[in-house]
């Protein structure tokens, strides 16, 4: 009799721990998510522009989810010490709605993650950087983030200058290529913005202008964001998954 | 006998050199892209030569052009740069060749010193285009080519020396961006892992949510480990209420 007695208390005791760490990691999601969301990184009005935001709609979810874990891990402490059949078993919908919600947010980000492969950046480069339509607010954002983009990072197109020579632009439509191979924002600028040699920026010779391409400092943050939210939920998940068993599994010995 | 050696020696020099006095010294390699220089030899407008250095040693007085021709056996070495024969802004509609980037030989100074650049980049002009008074513009190609070029020192009007036609130089075409493949299309490992798992986890919840609803919603559960203890923790709760009743009497 002890022994049983032993059970339900080391069941209980896990329980309990397996509810503490699920409240607990509902606030570092919430935390994550809300920095997510308003730390947008440098090449977010490209995501914007794509149509392609899937991220932020994950993070909003993840905030809520994580409130929710956090407020439910409690109500779980509570009816499992006071072994409440009620509350044990608002406890448990309650949780698989919240699953639900969490899987949604985590498969979203990982297939927007997956969804931003350089040619989608490329193409949308190709058509609206510097494209001569002062009314469209969107193609102005583009411009100006690509612009920043390269000053900032020393680099070049998506993959590198070769883009504006291998493709078609709306860039190429304003400005001839034997003036502009590429745009003035590949070329090494110095202090006041001017290209410091622009006849060796013209050439593209090495130390004129920049030879790398911007994809590796946009996929960055933009990976580490998606992967954030999607990796940290899925391992609440699974552990709320075992918890949740154990759960039911109490549930289902309790005596009325 | 020296003289009449020197006679007879100079005769058939003399031979020689009166066809060399009506043509053209061939002098140099030929006009070729600075790859070795440069890694952007070519584009779509443009390409970029080596200078002749150590070519036209010879010929101090004279004036080096460039001509360039899509058609390399039409140009005539007597057409004089400059006129609407070369000019430019009739290239390739008129006139199959035109002479530009005119330079003496101090523009060229032998031997190269290590470590310059020293190219020629042909298609840089682009303000003369269309301007009839600059026929030696040195503007942006017209087409992706085949064009043939190659090096004439003039004194004068007088062509003394040139290189032979270069290798046939293409410039680069650019695709339409909708070549590009269409925007995401493949679904990484890990999001497939993720997916997939978390569905099966989702349904064993639901499945395990409903088996013990089921099972267990009505009645106590009767087979499970808890049922020996159930009846202990029965009597906790008994001892509880016979604890709490007589308070409650009080």
């Amino acid at each position: 009799m002890a022994k049983s007695d032993d059970c339900v208390h080391i069941l209980q005791g896990l329980l309990v721990f397996g509810n503490v760490v699920i409240g607990m990691c509902g606030i570092a999601l919430t935390a994550e998510c809300i920095y997510v969301v308003s730390n947008p990184h440098g090449a977010y009005p490209l995501l914007r522009a794509t149509e392609n935001s899937d991220i932020h709609a994950a993070a909003w979810i993840g905030i809520f989810v994580g409130l929710a874990l956090f407020a439910l891990s409690i109500l779980g402490i509570i009816a499992v010490i006071k072994a409440s059949r009620t509350l044990l078993l608002v406890y448990i919908i309650l949780m698989i709605i919240t699953f639900a919600f969490e899987m949604a947010s985590c498969i979203t980000a990982a297939t927007h993650q997956d969804s931003l492969t350089p040619n989608v950046f490329l193409k949308q480069m190709l058509e609206r950087y510097q494209k001569s339509d002062p009314n469209n607010n969107s193609d102005n954002e583009v411009t100006k983030t690509w612009d920043e983009l390269m000053r900032q990072n020393h680099c070049c197109g998506v993959n590198g200058p070769s883009d504006w020579q291998e493709y078609t632009s709306a860039f190429r439509v304003t400005h001839s290529d034997a003036d502009y191979p590429w745009p003035r924002a590949c070329c090494v600028l110095d202090a006041k913005g001017l290209p410091v040699n622009l006849d060796g920026c013209k050439l593209g010779v090495s130390g004129y202008y920049n030879s790398n391409g911007c994809y590796d400092a946009m996929s960055g943050p933009v990976n580490a964001h998606a992967w954030g939210v999607a990796w940290f939920g899925f391992a609440i998940l699974c552990w709320t998954f075992c918890v949740l068993l154990g759960t039911m599994f109490y549930w289902s010995g309790i005596e009325y | 006998t020296r003289t009449t050696l020197t006679t007879l020696t100079m005769l058939p020099l003399l031979l020689l050199l009166l066809p060399a006095a009506h043509g053209i010294a061939q002098v140099g390699p030929p006009p070729a892209l600075a790859k070795k220089q440069l890694e952007w030899v070519t584009t779509a407008t443009t390409f970029v030569l080596d200078q002749p250095r150590c070519v036209f040693r010879d010929y101090g007085n004279a004036v080096i052009w460039l001509v360039v021709a899509q058609d390399k056996d039409a140009f005539n070495n007597s057409a004089g740069p400059g006129t609407p024969e070369t000019a430019f802004q009739s290239f390739p509609e008129s006139v199959s060749a035109y002479m530009t980037l005119n330079a003496t030989l101090g523009s060229y100074p032998c031997p190269k010193p290590a470590g310059e650049i020293t190219v020629l980049r042909v298609g840089s002009e682009t303000s003369c285009t269309k301007d009839v008074s600059r026929p030696t513009c040195n503007g942006p190609l017209p087409g992706p080519g085949p064009y043939w070029v190659k090096f004439l020192a003039l004194e004068g009007s007088v062509p003394v020396a040139e290189t032979v036609w270069s290798e046939p130089i293409m410039l680069r075409t650019a695709k339409s961006p909708n070549s590009l493949p269409a925007a995401g299309s493949g679904h990484s490992a890990g999001m497939i892992a993720i997916t997939a798992i978390l569905s099966i986890l989702l349904a064993i919840l639901l499945a395990a949510l409903v088996a013990t609803l089921v099972f267990c919603g009505s009645e106590s559960c009767g087979s499970s480990t808890f049922s020996k203890p159930e009846s202990v923790t029965v009597r906790r709760y008994n001892t509880h209420h016979v604890y709490d009743q007589p308070a409650a009497r009080l």
